[in-house]
Formats: structure tokens, sequence, C-alpha cells
């Protein structure tokens, strides 16, 4: 019964998205109240204070990820904020791995689509110890050539490592396939071709360019005291200077006329990948949390769904079946996926629900579900620091406001019927799909009719 | 505290600074225990009782004392064919019903299965936590298996299977464990093989709740925002209907031979990536040596720092990953180390260089601050672990289920800081031998054909 957890690594924005999808991002009373300071040059702090545990997390974000990577520089955002950790001016790499493992601390670099992020874990009594080495990797990174060629080697063997696996396989070739030279297309940690070509210059202006004090931000979650925390960061990072950065810039995405499907044969398989999908939403979107509702009612997992119930619960025809809006800064995609031993019923089906969601919408009582889940279940959101920290990013991010915890539920609630069966009716676009098939199946097994073939 | 800074930003700092900094996790006391209430039904059922009020939110979690260790020959993945089906059909939900319940009152829910124990948990907010009591007590007596519902989840299950068979790495460990373990149940996927599978019955897995999903087998854990009173009642009210029944349980711990010669096992797969691993049989928790075993993990090969990472990753650039450590089984159970090539080519050289480390980690005691390394960062793990209120009820009751009380989890960290250095060096001349390892290797199917 467990979720499919090695898919979720795969395009961490979009998979924590899935999951975030499944576990509502709400607010409600319960929380404490994050605050939000801004030093002079424009970096935000949010802070979380909870003294519970001898502990504190604490993520530095760039607003530059994947989505910043110059063209055919794939994985240049990732390549940069993991090189950050590994190496300043006057440590190495193994210095800064040294104390991090003595002080049983966690201290990582990675990028999503939107963002770039150092995250840092660390006992209380460690905290200066650890800002102290954040500090030394945002502002004197020393990108070593060895450690660029170590952590290149390991991108490419990561890259290969998801090649490997059916469903990241099909998820990456999805995004090729449906947003062809849009930022969005690309892995964030960057493909075999595109990792030979990043050089030490590249990653240095790259953390020029993005990581100022007006594209980047703090937020931290445990146990210290706030004013100290203020004063500790405004003495590590008050002096940066702010900067212009990049604009990322994304071409229109057209919906396909048609059916478009691209195969990928592959006969050592006893069941079929498919994963299909058209543009959706962004996060700004003013119908996107109606349309998260639609999309909850539709497929939200594989266990209580419209196509959950059709695919797996009566048809027998699968393990994980699921459909999901992606919300990035840029409109991403509306997706679907399933693993399956009989692709021709289980498409089907697929289609089937999609167009009735569309045309007909929801019901009353399945949005009554769907909203006292998503409303309901937000003090789970915040009963961990690291659940804290994910939901402060996301606020800090997408810039919704600190009251977005208050106002969440609120939100949900007052949607109405029409509301989001308009979003299901106007987001959605059945038979206007891309859709990438991997498998030991033939054209004629998928029981497509009026398809474009991509070869 | 180390915090010096040299010009603007600078750190300056030095391994012998970091020497005087403190090694035990400062903080306030710990008051772990006294967040914890253990008492019996008189049907038998123990219930544990974790009270964190931080957040308004309540755990509810029932193990059973079953799982893939205790199924026949014929009949693997047995156990968790019926975690599957128990989600399907009770006297309080039908089939499509128990998500869909549980979702509608705002929770959280999931179930999984393991070598020694099932377990299931709902999350729910303070105000819904009885529905989590009275769902897992229709789930412990009231399941309903008709030929039916059996019928699609069978598929389903199927599904699930597949999944992990067309992932090269998940077959590569599955196919290295079972050479691993000639004997012991471990050696099979709690998953199931897949003859077995397609061969269940709804009446075999009737058969398996009726023996093993009893009070008296289960144990019911709760954490969170709550009273241990309110437990107690509720406890009673729902879980005291059922009748104890005597379960026998097996046990395996000297069931896997010594091993007298190293094996070696090659997994082909559509793959461009070559991974390799060894496994050695390794003392499991109930034995003293397993804390040695665990330091010599985090010696060997957990972070950068530990000396396979700097041997084959940053001295010789052979690999772009290496890592080592102990399984955290009841039973004797493996010692893994796994390694990702640069390309095959270069598996020979690494084998020699994982065995001449393992060797002089045999020969030489390993360095004070080596040790103080790994046992602080276990004392880090233990803290960060309570961080997440919903997941205490799932590490309670796995320590009870496994190493018989929950108190472990607090003893853990003080028993690997009372681990040796010639504690470490014995393991590793006892156990990391040549005899006593499987040696695997996943490499791409077009390898082979050429």
């Amino acid at each position: 019964m467990r979720e499919l957890d090695c898919t979720l690594q795969i395009r961490r924005n979009r998979l924590t998205r899935a999951i975030i999808a499944a576990c509502a991002i709400c607010g409600l009373a319960s929380a404490l109240p994050p605050y939000r300071d801004t030093l002079p040059n424009g970096l935000a702090v949010v802070s979380y204070v909870d003294h519970r545990l001898p502990m504190t997390d604490i993520a530095f974000v760039c607003r530059s990820g994947s989505a910043s990577d110059p063209e055919g520089k794939w994985g240049l955002a990732n390549g940069t904020v993991t090189l950050m950790t590994r190496g300043t001016k006057t440590m190495t790499a193994d210095s800064i791995a040294s104390i991090v493992e003595f002080l049983g601390a966690r201290f990582n670099g990675y990028a999503g689509n939107d963002n770039s992020m150092i995250s840092l874990r660390v006992l209380a009594k460690d905290l200066a110890t650890g800002l102290d080495l954040l500090t030394d990797a945002v502002r004197n990174p020393g990108f070593e050539v060895k450690e660029v060629e170590r952590a290149r080697a390991e991108g490419m063997a990561a890259v290969r490592e998801m090649s490997d696996y059916p469903l990241a396989r099909v998820m990456v070739d999805f995004y090729q396939t449906i947003f062809p030279g849009h930022p969005y297309a690309h892995q964030a940690i960057g493909d075999t071709v595109s990792l030979r070509t990043i050089t030490r210059e590249d990653l240095i202006a790259f953390r020029k360019n993005h990581y100022v004090p007006n594209n980047c931000f703090i937020v931290a979650v445990g146990d210290f005291d706030r004013p100290e925390l203020l004063k500790m960061i405004q003495a590590r990072f008050g002096d940066m200077t702010r900067g212009t950065v990049p604009e990322v810039k994304a071409p229109d995405m057209p919906f396909p006329g048609k059916l478009r499907v691209k195969l990928i044969d592959r006969p050592d398989m006893n069941q079929t990948y498919i994963m299909f999908g058209h543009p959706g939403i962004a996060h700004s979107d003013s119908d996107r949390l109606a349309t998260n509702l639609a999309a909850h009612i539709l497929g939200g997992g594989a266990l209580a769904s419209r196509i959950g119930d059709a695919v797996r619960e009566e048809a027998g025809l699968a393990y994980e079946v699921r459909t999901v809006f992606d919300q990035d800064r840029l409109r991403g995609a509306f997706w679907a996926w399933v693993q399956t031993a009989k692709p021709k019923e289980a498409i089907a089906i697929m289609f089937r629900e999609i167009e009735r969601m569309q045309k007909d919408g929801a019901k009353k009582n399945e949005l009554d579900d769907a909203q006292n889940y998503f409303a309901g279940s937000y003090p789970i959101r915040f009963s961990s620091n690291q659940g804290k920290l994910h939901e402060a990013i996301n606020i800090e991010l997408y810039q919704l406001g600190l009251d977005w915890v208050d106002k969440y539920p609120g939100k949900i609630r007052a949607l109405t019927l029409d509301e989001v069966n308009r979003a299901a009716r106007e987001r959605l676009h059945p038979g206007h799909y891309v859709m990438v098939v991997m498998g030991n199946v033939k054209k004629e097994d998928l029981g497509l009719s009026d398809v474009e073939w991509i070869e | 505290m180390l915090s010096a800074m040299k010009g603007a930003y600078m750190l300056r700092t030095s391994i012998f600074s970091l020497a005087l900094l403190s090694l035990v996790a400062a903080g306030p006391a710990d008051d772990f225990e006294s967040r914890v209430t253990e008492f019996k039904l008189a049907n038998g059922l123990p219930v544990l009782v974790y009270t964190d009020s931080s957040a308004p939110v309540v755990t509810v979690a029932v193990a059973y004392k079953v799982g893939s260790n205790y199924e026949p020959a014929g009949k693997t993945g047995l156990s968790h064919m019926l975690e599957h089906m128990t989600f399907q059909h009770s006297d309080m939900y039908k089939p499509g019903e128990f998500f869909r319940t549980i979702q509608a009152n705002g929770g959280m829910n999931n179930g999984f299965t393991s070598g020694y124990y099932t377990a299931y948990f709902e999350v729910f907010s303070r105000e819904k936590w009885e529905l989590g009591m009275k769902i897992e007590a229709s789930r412990m007596g009231r399941c309903v298996f008709l030929e039916s519902d059996f019928a699609s989840e069978h598929q389903v299950v199927a599904e699930e299977q597949r999944l992990s068979e067309n992932s090269p790495s998940r077959v590569f460990w599955t196919q290295l464990t079972a050479a691993a373990l000639l004997a012991h149940p471990a050696r099979n996927p709690t998953v199931g093989w897949a003859d077995d599978v397609a061969h269940f019955t709804a009446d075999a897995v009737r058969d398996w709740y009726r023996y093993y999903y009893s009070p008296s087998n289960a144990l019911l854990v709760v954490a969170g925002d709550i009273r241990p009173d309110e437990v107690r009642a509720k406890a009673k009210q729902y879980f005291g209907k059922y009748k104890a029944q005597p379960v026998s349980l097996p046990d395996f711990y000297n069931t896997e031979p010594r091993q007298v010669g190293e094996r070696r096992m090659v997994v082909h797969k559509v793959v461009t990536q070559p991974s390799m691993a060894i496994a050695y049989h390794a003392p499991g928790i109930l034995d003293s040596a397993f804390f040695a075993s665990v330091v010599a993990g985090g010696v060997l090969g957990q972070g950068r720092g530990s000396r396979l990472y700097q041997r084959l990753v940053v001295d010789s650039g052979l690999a772009t990953s290496a890592s080592a450590y102990a399984e955290s089984e009841r039973d004797p159970g493996l010692f893994w180390v796994s390694v990702t090539p640069k390309a095959e080519s270069l598996i020979p050289r690494i084998e020699r260089i994982v065995y001449a480390e393992i060797g002089r980690l045999g020969q030489e005691p390993i360095t004070d601050r080596e040790l103080q390394r790994v046992k602080n960062q276990v004392i880090a793990d233990y803290i960060y672990s309570r961080d997440a209120i919903m997941w205490m009820a799932i590490i309670l009751g796995s320590y009870q289920l496994t190493q018989g009380s929950w108190r472990e989890f607090k003893l853990y960290p003080e028993k690997i800081g009372r681990v040796t250095a010639a504690e470490v060096q014995s393991f590793c001349r006892g156990f990391l031998t040549a005899d006593n390892r499987t040696v695997g290797t996943l490499l791409p199917i077009a390898q082979e054909e050429k």
C-alpha cells in the first residue's frame, strides 16, 4: 500500500507537489504564525520558532532554479548550488564535510524548476557553526576544478541511473515532448550532453547573477531566539549587494491539435508505463485552488478518486494511477500516469473519466469531501519542522503572504461547486494530449485512434 | 563555539578546534521517557501512548506480529496481500470507502508490511482522532474477504510486483539479498515471488488474517496531542471486545547457516549505469556486536568523510558514490557496501580497494575522531527522528516489536556511545571476511550480448 516514494525524487518540484496535493497545502490557526523580516538589502527572513527539540532547520533559497539554465546548459542551476556546498575560498569540500559530519548535521544543495536551495539541519548548539558554513557557501564558493569534475561525474551517473528507471524515463520524455524549447522541458539535473558543456565560468557566473539578496530568502524553523538569529543573519548577509536577475523567458505552449504519442519499445518489460497530459496552469493562476480540488476529485491518488476507483479499485488494472496539475511559476502541465499490464483498458478509463469531469464536473458530496480533506488535514502539515519549512518556503517563493496560513482553509471552503466545475471545464482539454508510452507494446495494442505518432 | 570569522565572511576553522566542541547533544533535558505511557488491555493488547501537544494532531497505529518472515514456501507475499485486503471491506467500510472516509475527515493514512510485522496508521486532527481507533478496531476483527473483492485487489498486487520487476535496482537488491541468505526467510521479498503471488486465494488470506490479527498479537500506539487516560478509555471501548488468541511465532534467529566461501552473482538488465554491492552476514540488533557494526558502517561508508568515499570517489575517482551500513534487523542480517562505479571495467579495481580498506579496519583501530563522528551522528539522528510527531507512533512501535521495548529507541545512542575502537576492529575481523561475503553486480544486458 506504500506510495511510490521512489518516483517522488524524480523531479523535485513536480513530485513534491503531487505529495502536497495529497497532503493538502492549507492553513488553520493551529500552527504558530511564522515571522517575516527583511534586511535593508532586500533579503527576507522567514522564521518559525519551535523549542520542542534542540534542533534547527535553515534553508537559503534562491528564486532561480533549473528554469534559469541557459540554453543547452541544462543542470547549471543544480550544479551551481551543489558545488556551493563543496568548497569555498578558504575551505575544501573535505573540510566542510568533515565539520558537517562531525556535528551530525545535514548540509545539501539542490535545485528545482523555480528555485535553488541550500538546506542545513543542525543541532541547536551548533547553529552558529552551521550558519557560518551556510554563509561561506553562499558568499565565497570556491568551484574548485577537481570538485567541478567530481560533481560532473556524479551528475552523469545520476542521469544514467534515472534513465534506467522506467518511471523516471517516461517522465523525462513526457516533459521534453510536451514542452519543447521551454524552460521546464529539461530535468534539473541536466542530461549527459549538457553536463559535459558546463564550465567553471558558467557556475561562477550563475552564482554571481542569481544569488543576490533581492532574489533570495532564508527560512529558519526550530530552536532559536528570533532577534538573535536575525542579528546573526544581518552580520553575515547584510552587506550582500542587490543585483538585476536575468528574466526567465518561456514560449507559449500550444495545445496539441490531436493526440500525439511517443512509443518507446521495451520488449524486456512486463508492464506498460504511460504518461499523458497537456498544458496546465501556473501557480499564480486565479483558478489554482478550484483546479486543485477538481484534480483531486478526478485523480488525486490511486485510492480515493474517480480514476483511482475505476482503474485500481474496480478493474484492478494498476497499483498507481494519478492526475496532477503542476504548479510552478510558469504554466506547467496537467498530467496523468499509470503503469499497467493492460494499457488499452487503463487508457480508455482514464480518457473517459477526464472527459466526464470536464463535461459534467464534480458532485456536491465529492466537493465536500475534497474540501474537508484539504482544509482538515492542515495541522498535519505543521506537525514537524520539516513540514513548516516546506510550507514557509512555498509561501515565500510564490509570495502568498504570511496570512496565507489563516486564509487558506477559508478560501478552500468558500469555493462553490460552480467554480470548481468551471475550472474543470476550462482547464481540462480531453483529447489534446501528448502521451509517452514505454513497454512491450505495439501501436495497435493501445486502442488509440486519430493519433499523430512521434517517431 | 566555532564561529570565528576571517575577513568579511570567511570561515576559519580547523579539525583541532572541532575536537573541542561538546560531544553530546546539548539542549533541554531529554523528556522522551516521561512522554510515554504503557499499559495492556485485559485481552492482551499492549498499548503505548506518546504525548506531544505541540501540534493538534494524533496518530493511531496498530501493528501485528506477522510479516514476510513467517510465510511458508509457496506463500511468500501473503502478509502483504493481507495488508492490501484489510483496506477493502469490513463491518465499517465497503470497497472504496476506506480512504474516502479518512480523507473526508481531513486525515491521512497508510500501511506497510515488513519481515516481522505489518503496521497501519491514521493521522487526524485532534478532534477526529477517535475515528482512527474505530477504523483500526474494525480492521482488527471485522474484515470481510469476499471473492469479488479479492479478485481485483489480487491484480493490483500483481501490478505492484511488476513495478518491482521493472525497476533494475529493485531486482538487483532483491536477488542479491536472496543470494546472500540461504535459509533465513528475509531472503524473500516482502511483496512475494511472482508465482506465489499468482496463486493466492481469498481463503488463504482469510486464514492468515484469522490466525494473526488478534489483540494479543498486536500493538496499539497512539502519538500526539492526546492524554493516556483518553486512549485507555477508547482502547477499552473499541478493542476490548476482542478475545485473546494464542499465536505461535516461529524463531528464525539461528536459521542462517554459516557462510563458508565467497558467493558472486550478476544481474543483467537494460541499464546504462552499472552498480555493485557486497553483502556480509552480520549480527542482529540483539547481539552486542551489532553496535560495533553500525560504527564500522559509519566509518567505512557514511558521508564524504568516510573511508570508502575518500578512497573511491575523492582519491582514485573510480566511483561516483560509495556507502556502507549495517541493517537494523532483529535476527542476524546483512552488512552492505554499495558503490556506483564510473564504468564496469573499473569494478575489479574498486573491489580491491574495498577489501583493502576493510582489511585496514580490522588491522588498525579507528581514530578517536572517526569514532566520535559516528557517535555524534547517531545522537543527532535520535533528535531529528523525533521531529515528525506523526512518525513517533511508528518508531516506538518498531522498537517495541523488533527489540522488545520502546525504551531501546533512547538507549540506542547510548549503546552506540559505548562502542570502542577495539570492538569495531573485532567486528571487522570476525564478520567482514572474504568467506562471509556475497558480491553482486548490476550490468547492462548489452554487455552480455557482445
